[in-house]
């Protein structure tokens, strides 16, 4: 591994003031040091920010719940106001990794953590997200686990995260601390980008900037959830695809929809066409079966993935139907 | 003083006798022995396939504190090189490494930097810049190069009978083609190894499963004499076959040891353990199998296309299970190598078994179904008691009564044979079952026994350079002493892995127990006989080993014996036999299976100890699941590297993709076998797992699963809505 310096920063205004263009802040390092040890991210300074005081679950202004960006996935999934009010997202916490890497997995973290795709963790070979402008090894590798949707020439690789997926079903804004000192809000679903031809970038957050809250809404899928996680052994694996599905239905009707996909895309995928289709509609098999064909119709899989396109049709209706029957 | 002590002799469920020094960390493993003054060597390695090194710059690294030496092809000791085209690898192989400029595959080491500390050699590694020239004619891509394949001259490929008749025989045929991956051992300990080089003698703490042939290996690549070789393996933290023979960063350790005078640690790294310490290689088998209508088996065709590397030859066997597992006069068993440039590929646990038994059990129940035949009452109808690939007997065989008993633990009679008619939800349900076979060696082995006298009591030292690669050695190695000496086990201690004591064959293809057992056996009664013939006591009269020292005034004897097989041995094939049951529930919508119950009924000769015995067996049945639910390696197809290269993309199982397992051991004594009646049973658990899951997904879904690993996207691929498709 490549020397660095490590500063544990006691509060905000000692980590904003030590980061330098070549710093990284670090959460529970559970994929930063993974990547330093392959040589793939290699700062000069890492800045601990698990000691900053962001380790709470208080209510917001919304009638919902904040939750801290120093907290550990552990801790967030376990809450009882977490588990009681946003099952589905403790749902996809605790479906992630396993319990020794959730422990000290922060929420933040989480949000940043980078894709699995192996062309990225090879340094010997091409890859645009960690050397801009080597070529995408994956275009024409293997990819039998890439992107379906949303990918373009530079980059074909998949966001990892199970929490993503459930946050993009429930909807939630990022409150972030810019190095002034100052802070400002990011809506959930403007927080990672598509590769486009900056695939080094995977999300909109600006240097130095630092994740402190996730601010959810109002709970609205605590009756009907479900997160289904396709993977080839039962924990400890990156979902091969995965659905978010939350519903509320009212007298047979749903009337409010959270659907996500991950596994599928650069970003955890929200399921808008399916979502709008569903509004005002009956919570059954045909339903939902128009609501996933509509969204995988724009899918364009590689020859090595055309699976993940009948896999995530059957997802997207299993999880809404397990959703659904959970409580009718 | 010796009532019957026989609690802790052979055939009791005793804890591990080193299990207390395992849980408190005192179990010394190669790279934990305090060996003054060392210093650490990081093995850097090649990123192409094939082609030459044009230059190197090693001025950054070698500016860094604490380096002391960048080893390349340029400054390396000369070593003995290979000789001839691709000699075939075996477990004493010689090991040259940085001979050359030459680059065969991707990973392969071409430096290593000795530095104080292990981050500043790890650091320094990855500042050596390397400028290669790439040769376009690297063999990456095994589909593609299929017509690069030759027949491997070893005299493997084999027939009987006469094909064309046996097939004009048959009522019916299958013809199919099974492929399994690229699939690497991981042990959980890394290959390690503490070298010192002092004035032409060297010393090397390291993972070994054959002590005797790394000593072999060492001497072999440095041109020493085998004398000056000492090599330790006191515990070893797993092997599967990955630690038979000796690996490259051995070698490393030693020359750097010499060139920088001081002894000098390399730990392989996890994603090194798959470029650099063997692995299993890709087999695409085709089976081809004809019966008549009654079952009767006329036909078995298997045809094994595999790979090796460029540099030497490695062949798994996996025909071995057709030559001798059924009743069929016509076999006709062959195999071709492809020449990759992909490092060596070498024996991983049950090789030629663990494959093959997935082509051959997967082409009998294909067959079953064809024939409209219970797959359990196909297989028995074409039991036999003779080896017909050996033509002799088998020296026991209870393959008919494992599939007997485990149908009625199971309850066979409740499947299901029509595919997907047992359904609960989104499951569809179904059942599998397989045979199991695999050879039991039984090779010379010396041993040693140091008789201690404490008043009354005696203690007894058994020594030999067998290894325990976690198998459970020590243990029943102890309870043959406690046993044959008739002392409590309690009373004996075990010393292993050390090349200078007497020399076994290691640990490896199941060989161990039933060796090294017997091995002990023959040093115990050695000395008792000895002690009773110096004081002329009948050899039949029973008295205690106490005793025994005490009329021949000694506190101290020492004996030694050798254990090896009768000439009955070899009139007789010997094997263990088990059965594979499983139920499987696949979900009809993801593609995601469990396997939710497993029953294995092992006939394995004696068993020494059933509790380390059930670990092997459920070990293996662990990783048999491995093979069929994730365990693959891939290659990329453009540069030739490894893209599964850490746990995160390699998966093994998890405990919870582990069912209900149910393992049942017939009470066996195969006293042509050897004296003790021991059979190998650590490869025996994982042979034919694969098949018998891999069944039970047929009967679920009654889809065809021919490629391991069987994954959620191949079972989407094949479609699980639809209805039956053989």
């Amino acid at each position: 591994m490549r020397p660095f310096t490590y500063t544990s920063a006691k509060n905000k205004e000692q980590a904003l003031q030590a980061f330098t263009a070549t710093s990284h802040y670090l959460g529970g390092g559970t994929n930063l040091m993974d990547l330093m040890k392959e040589n793939v991210e290699r700062p000069d300074q890492l800045i601990d920010v698990t000691n900053l005081d962001y380790k709470k679950i208080t209510s917001n202004e919304n009638g919902g719940l904040t939750l801290g960006g120093m907290l550990s996935n552990s801790e967030t999934a376990n809450n009882k106001e977490v588990r009681t009010n946003y099952p589905l997202l403790s749902m996809a916490m605790l479906s992630a990794a396993t319990a020794q890497i959730r422990n000290m997995a922060s929420n933040g973290g989480n949000l940043l953590q980078r894709t699995r795709c192996p062309y990225f963790f090879e340094v010997s070979m091409p890859c645009n997200k960690r050397e801009p402008g080597s070529g995408c090894g994956a275009l024409n590798g293997m990819n039998a686990l890439h992107a379906i949707f949303g990918y373009s020439d530079s980059c074909i690789a998949t966001n990892p995260s199970d929490m993503c997926v459930a946050l993009a079903a429930i909807g939630a804004t990022v409150e972030v601390q810019k190095p002034d000192g100052t802070s400002r809000m990011i809506e959930f679903t403007d927080l990672h980008r598509l590769p486009g031809d900056q695939p080094e970038k995977d999300t909109t957050l600006m240097p130095g900037e630092l994740i402190t809250a996730i601010h959810l809404p109002k709970p609205e899928f605590s009756d009907h959830y479900y997160y289904l996680k396709i993977r080839e052994r039962s924990s400890y694996a990156f979902a091969l695809l995965s659905v978010a599905a939350g519903l509320q239905v009212e007298s047979g009707v749903i009337n409010k929809v959270g659907l996500a996909m991950g596994g599928v895309a650069h970003i955890p995928w929200k399921l808008t066409k399916a979502e709008e289709f569903l509004v005002g509609k009956k919570p059954n098999q045909s339903n939902f079966e128009a609501a996933a064909a509509l969204e995988m119709k724009d899918a364009k899989p590689f020859e090595a993935n055309k699976w993940k396109v009948d896999m995530g049709k059957n997802a997207i209706v299993r999880a809404l139907t397990q959703a659904y029957e959970r409580k009718v | 003083m010796t009532k019957s002590i026989n609690t802790s002799g052979v055939g009791n469920a005793i804890n591990r006798v080193e299990g207390h020094l395992k849980v408190m960390g005192k179990a010394k493993y190669a790279s934990e022995f305090p060996v003054e003054n060392k210093v650490y060597g990081q093995g850097i390695n090649s990123t192409i396939a094939k082609g030459e090194i044009v230059s190197i710059d090693t001025s950054e690294a070698e500016k860094l504190e604490g380096v002391l030496k960048v080893i390349t092809y340029k400054n390396a000791e000369k070593l003995k090189t290979l000789e001839g085209v691709r000699p075939e690898i075996a477990t004493d192989s010689i090991a040259p490494v940085l001979q050359s400029n030459k680059v065969h595959y991707y990973g392969e080491y071409v430096g290593l930097v000795v530095a104080e500390t292990f981050e500043q050699a790890q650091y320094a590694a990855s500042l050596v810049k390397f400028e290669y020239k790439k040769d376009p004619t690297a063999v990456i891509d095994f589909e593609k190069s299929k017509s690069k394949a030759y027949t491997p001259d070893n005299g493997s490929n084999y027939s009987r009978g006469n094909m064309e008749q046996g097939f004009s025989e048959a009522d019916m045929v299958v013809e199919q083609t099974y492929n399994t991956p690229i699939e690497h051992h991981h042990p959980m300990e890394l290959h390690a190894v503490i070298a010192s080089w002092d004035n032409g003698k060297v010393t090397a703490y390291s993972s070994q499963q054959i002590v005797e042939d790394a000593k072999i290996a060492i001497s072999g690549t440095f041109q020493i004499p085998k004398k000056d070789v000492r090599v330790i393996s006191a515990f070893v933290g797993g092997g599967f076959g990955s630690k038979l023979n000796l690996d490259q960063h051995v070698i490393l350790a030693v020359m750097a040891s010499k060139m920088v005078g001081r002894p000098v640690q390399v730990t392989v790294t996890r994603t090194q353990m798959f470029t650099n310490t063997n692995m299993r290689q890709q087999n695409e088998q085709k089976m081809r199998v004809g019966a008549k209508k009654d079952g009767t088996l006329t036909a078995l065709s298997h045809e094994t296309l595999s790979h090796t590397s460029t540099t030497q030859e490695y062949q798994e066997p996996c025909g071995m299970v057709s030559k001798m597992l059924y009743n069929v006069a016509n076999n006709e068993v062959t195999y071709k190598l492809i020449p990759m440039n992909i490092q060596t590929p070498f024996a991983m646990r049950a090789p030629g078994e663990a494959t093959g038994s997935f082509a051959l059990e997967s082409a009998m129940d294909e067959m079953a179904w064809k024939l409209k035949m219970d797959p359990l009452e196909f297989r028995i109808k074409n039991d036999t008691q003779t080896d017909l690939h050996e033509n002799r007997p088998f020296s026991s065989r209870l393959l008919v009564e494992c599939l007997r008993i485990g149908a009625e633990k199971f309850g066979w009679k409740d499947r299901k044979s029509e595919p997907r008619t047992n359904k609960k939800g989104n499951w569809l349900i179904g059942y599998g079952v397989s045979s199991a076979s695999r050879n039991s060696p039984y090779l010379k082995t010396h041993s040693k026994v140091i008789l201690e006298l404490d008043e009354d009591k005696v203690f007894a030292t058994i020594q030999m350079d067998a290894t325990d690669i976690g198998t459970g050695s020590y243990t029943i190695i102890a309870q043959t002493a406690s046993e044959y000496l008739k002392i409590p086990v309690e009373q004996v201690n075990v010393e292993l892995g050390d090349s200078d004591f007497p020399i076994t064959p290691g640990s490896g293809g199941s060989w161990g127990a039933a060796s090294f057992c017997n091995g002990a056996r023959a040093a115990c009664e050695n000395a008792i006989k000895t002690l009773k013939n110096n004081r002329n006591i009948a050899e039949d009269k029973e008295v205690a080993v106490s005793e025994l020292l005490k009329k021949n005034q000694l506190t101290k004897f020492e004996a030694e014996g050798i254990a090896e097989p009768s000439a009955e041995f070899g009139k007789y094939s010997v094997f263990s036999f088990g059965a594979n049951f499983s139920e499987v529930w696949v979900d009809k919508d993801t593609g995601m299976y469990r396997i939710k119950r497993m029953v294995n009924v092992a006939s394995a000769g004696k068993i020494l100890n059933p509790k380390t015995a059930y670990g092997q067996i459920i070990g293996g049945l662990t990783m048999g699941v491995g093979m069929v639910m994730a365990e693959q390696t891939r290659v990329e197809p453009n540069f030739g590297n490894f893209i599964t290269r850490s746990f995160a993309d390699y998966h093994v199982p998890v405990n919870l993709d582990l069912a209900n397992i149910e393992v049942i051991f017939l009470p066996e004594e195969d006293k042509i076998a050897n004296k003790m009646g021991i059979k190998g049973i650590g490869e025996l658990g994982i042979t034919s797992v694969a098949a018998s899951i891999s069944n039970a997904i047929f009967n679920a879904t009654g889809k065809r699963m021919r490629s391991l690993p069987i994954t959620p996207e191949k079972l989407i691929e094949a479609g699980l809505e639809e209805g039956v498709t053989a």
